[in-house]
């Protein structure tokens, strides 16, 4: 069946039985599914673990930038309070975008004790129609988050009962923390949304088909210097690029289904939505690569070009542009021979930025994955002939990656986002890979970490000062400890 | 709590949230989540927004230890992961106090906390427990339940009186973006005093004050509701009286601060009065410089406050006490029952300043107090003559700055959120807090000289 016609989204794990959260060895073994703690591909935990993030986050991540548009959270009043943060993306994404810098509007129903004995549908319905009138908003996305998932509120059924009676189109994310591991699904559960929603009749598209417009997926992985440079790229090949989702406003969603091709940056984020587009409105799709690391880059886009027919073009700029790259990174290449670089991050941008390092002469020690799906197989291959290194599966878990930097000691550490701090409290040089706020797609952001990257190495005072006063919450004991000893195989689940 | 159907870009996150910011703040102590998989996640991008960039501790952001309760546990109960976690925390996180705190998912599903806690307690490694669930209420809650739990579970039960020592409470650490500044201004209040603060949190605190906080001399409440169930609890528990008193930002405010303190205490006033005199005297030494400019550039401004109750009425005095400037519209974001409006009325009416705002309104919808300052500054605007009440300056929150725009003033984030200041160290209250408020309020002003 298809995915699409049913009111909520399967999770991650059930599209994608193989996804995992828990790994621990050394990079060879997890292609033979071996290893001293090789859980990949069957449903392994942990018995210890801490605070993460669940789907929600990365939803609002979409939801707070598209404009005209409220969130409406239902459930208790902490939950996606991490608007705040997330707002300053949005601030700045509609600024950069040539849109007035504005505030995301986000509420809550703010379900108190009362609504969780007594459910909190009532609530939620006087919420949106209040909400449709003092906003007037074209689209009022209804987020359920855990409460609701227990006490069994049906947002959908509010939802459906007030469609007729307000202006705005209702959309439900279901968004319940417990009912996925993985924050995958929060891609697959806001893609489920606009996709029932806001796309077009397919009747009339076909009248409207474009064959030089190229969808390039963002659910937020790449700020405005990375579309920048992508949408430079593109129209090098004669393209025009429709980035999509983040920041489409709710009218513009239609092109999403004129376009000729789509292709994703992340390729673990967007196949729910893409296979979609694909059956109802004939845009086939690439979703292999991520466009990080110079040989990824032309990889990625030799792949669209191949599709679209556009591959001398392609070829050519490529070698040009590589060209161009290669004789500018001169500069930084002799500080960076021979350094080791330690990695964590999205299971994608992780395993990408590693080629990318070993392309500015990095050697690679570690790398940490917030999960692990099919999608990264051919990643895997790109890095086989080094096998020695330690490849952790973690949603986050630092004090795995404690245990690790305090063993391995690297040059430098790159982190997600809210990531790095137990480096840097280790006094290892730590650099973000994930904020959108700085580049990392395409050539110019290759350009852009190794000046970065370069910087860090040369002045890494302010790390140093911390290796003496950074403070860390573990016992001395624990870095003597073997870093997976808290991986729990679940031997009945695995293959 | 509110009767309205939804609630405005919350200015507040979750009693989890509040009382994981305090405790994740308490020395040497590990909180530990008992919660959904994402809360730890969503209080650091809710710090990393609205607390001045603080995020991380060592046992903050995604270091807090949490069970990250799933399908299977909400089906069958988290109990037995919880005591997993628990005794693997032990093994791994260094600390003298672990702290468990409850969010929704537990408290719906029924699990025992307490009998578990009770079981793994030990007066060799205390473990703590606070229920924090998002739907019994906001992050000063979460701030209140924690210090009640401490007042239960730490403090000292039976030891003679220290007459010196006395504790604060009513600032909320990340709910107020400067409170360990706010907390090191009072600290540096009271010893005027010859008093010896016990704060509780940040990096001026110390466990064994904490532990001998049941024989302080007084609980000092700094705030009209904030930390006054703990002051009540540790009546009841150790016959410790409390005393309540505004934050006190400021000259106006830290003097008035000083006399509520040495009364309660019965420090002699010829005391009281001489710590004053010679904390005013260094204060207008400090102050002297800039007495050129405020006349020379015109720097009384009319004033917008925005801000919960601690620093809307506080911030509203300073403004209008220390420097002179009118206090036009006052909004206070909390979401307040009737009698609790009345409390916070009646609290600045006896404790705080001598002036009143031009309007007081209970609000935290941006529109609804957009529509009241568009009645002050918009009304008959392009009549020739005309009180316009400029220029004008917004002290609230970050999300005053579209309004700010609106209405061409000056801006500063003061409450939560904040998030376009970097916060370490700053902090308003106190003599020296007022000193600094005044020249963020007028670097704001004059930024594009």
């Amino acid at each position: 069946m298809n995915y699409i016609d049913s009111k909520i989204p399967p999770i991650r794990e059930l599209r994608h039985p193989e996804t995992s959260l828990a790994h621990g060895g050394k990079f060879c073994e997890i292609k033979s599914r071996k290893g001293r703690k090789c859980a990949v591909f069957s449903q392994a935990d942990r018995s210890f673990t801490q605070g993460s993030i669940c789907p929600l986050l990365p939803a609002l991540g979409i939801m707070c930038t598209l404009p005209n548009t409220v969130v409406l959270l239902h459930g208790a009043v902490g939950c996606g309070t991490c608007a705040n943060g997330i707002n300053v993306n949005a601030r700045a994404g509609s600024g950069a975008r040539g849109r007035a810098v504005q505030d995301s509007v986000w509420l809550s129903t703010a379900l108190d004790e009362v609504n969780v004995i007594h459910g909190g549908d009532g609530k939620l319905r006087e919420a949106i129609i209040e909400v449709d009138k003092q906003f007037k908003p074209k689209v009022i996305l209804v987020v359920s988050v855990c409460l609701p998932g227990v006490i069994g509120d049906d947002i959908d059924a509010v939802a459906d009962s007030l469609k007729d009676q307000i202006e705005a189109k209702i959309l439900s994310v279901h968004c319940e923390g417990f009912k996925s591991k993985f924050m995958a699904t929060a891609y697959d559960v806001v893609y489920h949304a606009l996709g029932r929603h806001l796309l077009p009749d397919p009747a009339e598209v076909k009248k409207k088909k474009d064959k030089n417009l190229l969808n390039v997926m963002n659910v937020g992985s790449m700020g405005i210097a990375d579309e920048k440079e992508l949408s430079r790229l593109f129209r090098e090949l004669g393209l025009k690029v429709n980035f999509f989702p983040v920041f489409a406003d709710p009218e513009s969603f239609p092109l999403a289904a004129q376009a000729a091709l789509s292709v994703s940056v992340c390729p673990t984020h967007d196949d729910y939505f893409l296979t979609h587009l694909e059956k109802k409105y004939g845009v086939p799709y690439v979703i292999r690569h991520m466009p990080i690391g110079i040989e990824n880059v032309s990889r990625w886009l030799l792949d669209v070009a191949q599709i679209l027919g556009r591959v001398e073009e392609a070829k050519k700029l490529v070698k040009k542009e590589e060209k161009e790259l290669k004789s500018a990174l001169k500069e930084f290449l002799p500080a960076f021979e021979g350094k080791s670089a330690f990695i964590s991050a999205g299971e994608y941008r992780s395993l990408a930025t590693a080629s990318l390092l070993r392309e500015l002469g990095f050697k690679i020690l570690g790398i940490r994955s917030f999960h692990y799906d099919g999608f990264a197989e051919v990643e895997l291959d790109k890095l086989s002939s080094d096998k020695d290194f330690f490849f952790n599966v973690a949603n986050v878990q630092p004090f795995e990656e404690a245990n690790l930097l305090k063993k391995l000691a690297p040059d430098v550490f790159l982190g997600h986002m809210h990531g790095n701090s137990t480096a840097a409290r280790l006094g290892i040089p730590a650099q973000v890979i994930y904020n959108t706020a700085y580049a990392y797609i395409g050539y110019s952001g290759v350009y852009d970490l190794a000046k970065r990257l370069y910087r860090r190495l040369t002045r890494p005072q302010f790390y140093h000062n911390l290796t003496r006063h950074g403070r860390l919450p573990y016992r001395l004991g624990w870095y003597q400890s073997d870093p997976f000893v808290y991986i729990r195989e679940n031997k009945e689940a695995s293959q | 709590m509110t009767n309205a159907s939804y609630v405005e870009r919350p200015r507040w996150s979750c009693a989890l949230g509040g009382a994981l910011a305090a405790v994740g703040n308490l020395p040497q102590t590990v909180p530990i989540l008992h919660c959904g998989p994402g809360c730890a996640g969503n209080f650091a991008w809710t710090n990393n927004g609205a607390s001045a960039l603080n995020v991380t501790g060592p046992c903050l952001g995604l270091n807090v230890p949490a069970t990250n309760l799933q399908e299977n546990e909400v089906v069958f109960g988290g109990l037995e992961r919880l005591k997993e976690e628990i005794l693997n925390c032990f093994e791994i996180m260094e600390g003298s106090i672990y702290f468990v705190l409850t969010g929704c998912l537990p408290e719906v599903i029924g699990d025992d906390v307490e009998s578990l806690v009770l079981e793994l307690n030990s007066p060799k490694r205390p473990v703590l427990f606070s229920s924090v669930p998002g739907f019994n209420g906001d992050s000063y809650k979460g701030y209140e339940e924690a210090l009640k739990t401490i007042f239960l579970g730490l403090a000292a039960k039976k030891t003679s009186k220290n007459s010196s020592l006395v504790n604060v409470l009513g600032v909320p650490p990340a709910m107020d973006p400067f409170w360990r500044g706010n907390l090191e201004g009072i600290e540096s209040l009271l010893s005027l005093l010859g008093l010896k603060s016990n704060l509780f949190f940040g990096p001026r605190a110390d466990l064994e004050l904490i532990k001998k906080s049941g024989s302080a001399a007084k609980n000092i409440v700094v705030s009209p509701l904030y930390g006054l169930e703990a002051a009540e609890l540790a009546l009841a528990l150790y016959g410790l009286d409390y005393v309540q008193a505004p934050l006190p930002i400021g000259a106006a405010a830290s003097e008035r601060f000083l006399r509520i303190v040495g009364q309660a205490l019965k420090i002699p006033s010829t005391k009281v009065e001489a710590a004053i005199s010679e904390a005013s005297r260094i204060h207008y030494l400090y102050l002297e410089p800039i007495i050129d400019l405020y006349n020379d550039m015109e720097l009384q401004r009319h004033a917008l406050v925005v801000g919960d109750v601690n620093y809307a009425l506080a911030l509203s005095d300073f403004l209008i006490e220390d420097l002179g400037w009118a206090s036009e519209l006052v909004a206070v974001v909390n979401d307040l029952t009737e009698s609790q409006k009345e409390a916070v009325l009646d609290f600045r009416k006896r404790l705080g300043g001598p002036y009143s705002p031009e309007k007081l309104i209970f609000e935290n919808r941006a529109e609804a107090i957009r529509q009241e300052a568009f009645k002050i500054w918009k009304s008959d605007e392009g009549k020739k003559y005309r009180n316009d009440r400029k220029p004008i300056f917004v002290a609230g929150s970050s999300l005053e700055r579209t309004l700010a725009a609106q209405l061409g003033a000056a801006h500063l984030s003061l409450t939560f959120p904040v998030t376009n200041r970097a916060v370490l160290t700053t902090g308003y209250t106190g003599y020296l807090g007022g000193l600094r408020l005044t020249e963020d309020l007028v670097d704001a002003c004059v930024s594009g000289r």
